[in-house]
């Protein structure tokens, strides 16, 4: 016979033989319970990616956030900032750097989309935005370079204006003038999340192309060493620019997560009731040998199997049908997400709150995600059928005499 | 003696209003190549004797010793191992997996053995090809006749090779030509030099050249033998 490890081996083997063997002479009762399995792990899977993704999504956002943002308010509505705010917060102790900013919203018809233009003093001297990947675009077409105004495009708003290869676009002023632009980058693909309907150029650009007047900003990005003194920094900026609104990082982040974070925890709530409930049909449907079931225990004792040889394949048959409605459910979660941009759960988790900017779940797969999802979803179903399988295995040789 | 009995009692559901006393004091000593018939009418305790001889349960006093191992203490899983290497066991009604295959049932006892399946395979269908139907051996065993299930549970009763071989009421569900059929498979069996126990009223049996010792039972005590 061999030795005592190669004979438990081919006893594995003979016995997970039998136990496939089993489930597909019931393959249509197995396929039902791993169809219903796989849709709560699916459910569950998508959940837990789906959180994960926007939280990973809000932490790539708030990378590219300033630590504190200063906006003007007149009677409750967002005005523009006059830049004689950035010497006045300049006297603010502690500050490393102020940058004015105008930013707005820019209909593009022929496309139907709102692209969001971001006007920066760094640009085109230094990076469109701080810390985001971007491409170089070739420019042969730049002919005529005093006319064109540098911008770095997003991923998406490159394909809606459908330039292919040409650099050069025009978009129009308020007044319905032409204002010409050249295309000198794409962000890249990965920075997606943050960059896809950025439009970057030069302050006066877009200045220029929103028709503010000059000495104004939309708002000022302002750059904080250190991150205990952000909070006295922003008392001290509100205190000395009246009608200003002040909104640290910290501020943005928790926004995000009162969006998503107490529905995630209701939807986990869900959840474990849906799974609880799957658990009890496991239950009721195991605890239930039919009489077939128990006369084929029988004659397997009767034949010389002890109860624990019973009890693998049991076990071996759960197993195999939680695996697979595992990565059948995970899978349909992952494409779900990266395919469907999680439509199904993206109301439930984000709702009707309108975020600036506007969150979209990230694809990633965690090893600590997968293992949560395995915990809640195998493990219980294990649990549920061991029992079943243990009193169903107890079943004595001689029910065959 | 490889069967060896004494003063065996077994009673079912004891001390309880529905207490059975199936097996009084029995006596009986078993040579190794012995074929013994037990009969008597039903409900006398042959299922029940050969339930104590098979190890399917203990007695609940007396001795009871098979091939040198004494059952009357044995915990179940040691039985199960007694019963593996020791007892092919044919029980009445011949009950099979009947979505498997032939050749698959007969080498289920060999399966928790850790018996590579391609050497249980081939020792199934030598057994086949002796009962003569190796033919049927892709087949469910659910499509197949009477007497082709009877020759798939000796098959699967001796595809371990056991000394002793029991067998309840075997020719009860066979016509006669079956029931003839059966005999003299038990009776190889016996020249082999395998000890059989029969449980049987059956004349065919019991009047058949192959039973050494007629033993009658009636109310869970041995008459005659
Ligand atoms: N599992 C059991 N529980 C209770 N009583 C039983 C059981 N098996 C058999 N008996 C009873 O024990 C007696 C002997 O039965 P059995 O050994 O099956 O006889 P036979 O095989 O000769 O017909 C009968 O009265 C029967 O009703
Ligand atoms: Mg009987």
């Amino acid at each position: 016979m061999g030795p005592g490890y190669l004979i438990s081996l081919r006893r594995q083997r003979n016995l997970l033989d039998f136990a496939l063997g089993s489930l597909w002479r019931a393959r249509w009762k197995n396929g039902g319970i791993v169809v219903v399995f796989s849709l709560v792990i699916f459910i569950i899977a998508s959940f837990r990616l789906m959180v994960a993704g926007l939280e990973q999504a809000s932490t790539a956002v708030l990378a590219t956030v300033p630590d504190i943002t200063v906006q003007r308010l007149v009677a409750g509505r967002q005005m523009p900032v006059p830049l004689w705010w950035v010497e006045e917060s300049g006297a603010v102790f502690g500050i490393r750097s102020i940058k004015p900013r105008v930013w707005g919203y820019y209909f593009h018809e022929t496309s139907g989309a709102n692209f969001t233009i971001i006007g920066v003093e760094d640009f085109p001297g230094g990076e469109p935005l701080p810390g985001v990947a971007m491409q170089a675009v070739s420019a042969d077409e730049q002919v005529e370079e005093n006319q064109f105004s540098p911008v770095v495009l997003g991923q998406a708003v490159h394909q809606m204006l459908a330039l292919g290869d040409r650099v050069n676009v025009s978009l129009f002023r308020p007044d319905l003038t032409l204002k010409g632009f050249s295309v000198v980058g794409l962000f890249a693909p990965q920075t997606g999340l943050v960059t896809d309907d950025l439009m970057v150029m030069a302050i006066d650009d877009a200045r220029d192309l929103f028709a503010l007047a000059p000495h104004n900003a939309t708002d000022l990005l302002i750059s904080v060493p250190n991150p205990l003194e952000v909070d006295t920094i922003a008392q001290k900026l509100m205190a000395k620019l009246p009608g200003s609104r002040v909104i640290t990082k910290a501020q943005i982040g928790k926004t995000y997560n009162a969006a998503f974070g107490w529905r995630s925890g209701f939807g986990m709530i869900c959840l474990i009731g849906t799974v609880a409930a799957f658990v009890i049909l496991a239950w009721d449907k195991a605890a239930g040998l039919s009489p077939e079931q128990r006369r084929e225990v029988a004659l397997l004792k009767t034949l010389g199997w002890q109860t624990g040889d019973v009890m693998a394949i049991r076990f071996m048959e759960s197993l195999v049908v939680c695996v697979v409605a595992f990565l059948v459910g995970t899978g349909l979660a992952w494409a779900h997400i990266v395919f469907t941009d999680g439509f199904l759960f993206k109301p439930l988790l984000l709702g009707w709150s309108v975020l600036r900017p506007s969150l979209s779940p990230v694809p990633v797969i965690r090893f600590d995600d997968v293992l949560i999802i395995f915990v809640m979803s195998v493990v219980p179903y294990l649990a549920a059928t061991i029992v079943p399988a243990w009193r169903g295995a107890m079943i004595r040789a001689d029910a065959t005499l | 003696m490889i069967i060896r009995l004494h003063e065996v009692h077994k009673f079912y559901n004891r001390d309880t209003p529905r207490q059975v006393h199936a097996v009084r004091g029995v006596s009986l000593a078993v040579q190794e190549g012995e074929a013994v018939c037990i009969s008597g009418p039903s409900g006398s305790g042959k299922s029940t004797l050969l339930g104590i001889i098979g190890g399917f349960f203990v007695p609940t006093s007396g001795l009871a010793e098979v091939a040198g191992v004494k059952l009357a203490r044995l915990p179940d899983r040691f039985l199960t191992s007694y019963r593996r290497d020791y007892i092919g066991f044919i029980p009445q009604r011949f009950p099979v997996i009947g979505a498997m295959s032939v050749l698959a049932n007969v080498i289920l006892p060999l399966l928790p053995l850790g018996v590579e399946q391609r050497e249980s395979e081939e020792r199934g269908r030598q057994l086949l090809t002796r009962l003569n139907i190796t033919h049927k051996q892709n087949m469910p065993a659910a499509e197949l006749s009477g007497g082709e299930l009877q020759r798939l549970v000796i098959a699967r009763a001796l595809i371990n090779d056991p000394p002793i071989i029991l067998a309840d009421e075997p020719t009860a569900h066979l016509d006669s030509a079956l029931s003839t059929q059966f005999i003299s498979i038990m009776s190889e069996c016996r020249a082999e030099g395998k000890t059989v126990v029969i449980a049987s009223h059956d004349p065919l049996v019991f009047q058949s050249s192959l039973i050494d010792r007629h033993l009658i039972l009636e109310d869970g005590a041995m008459v005659a033998g």
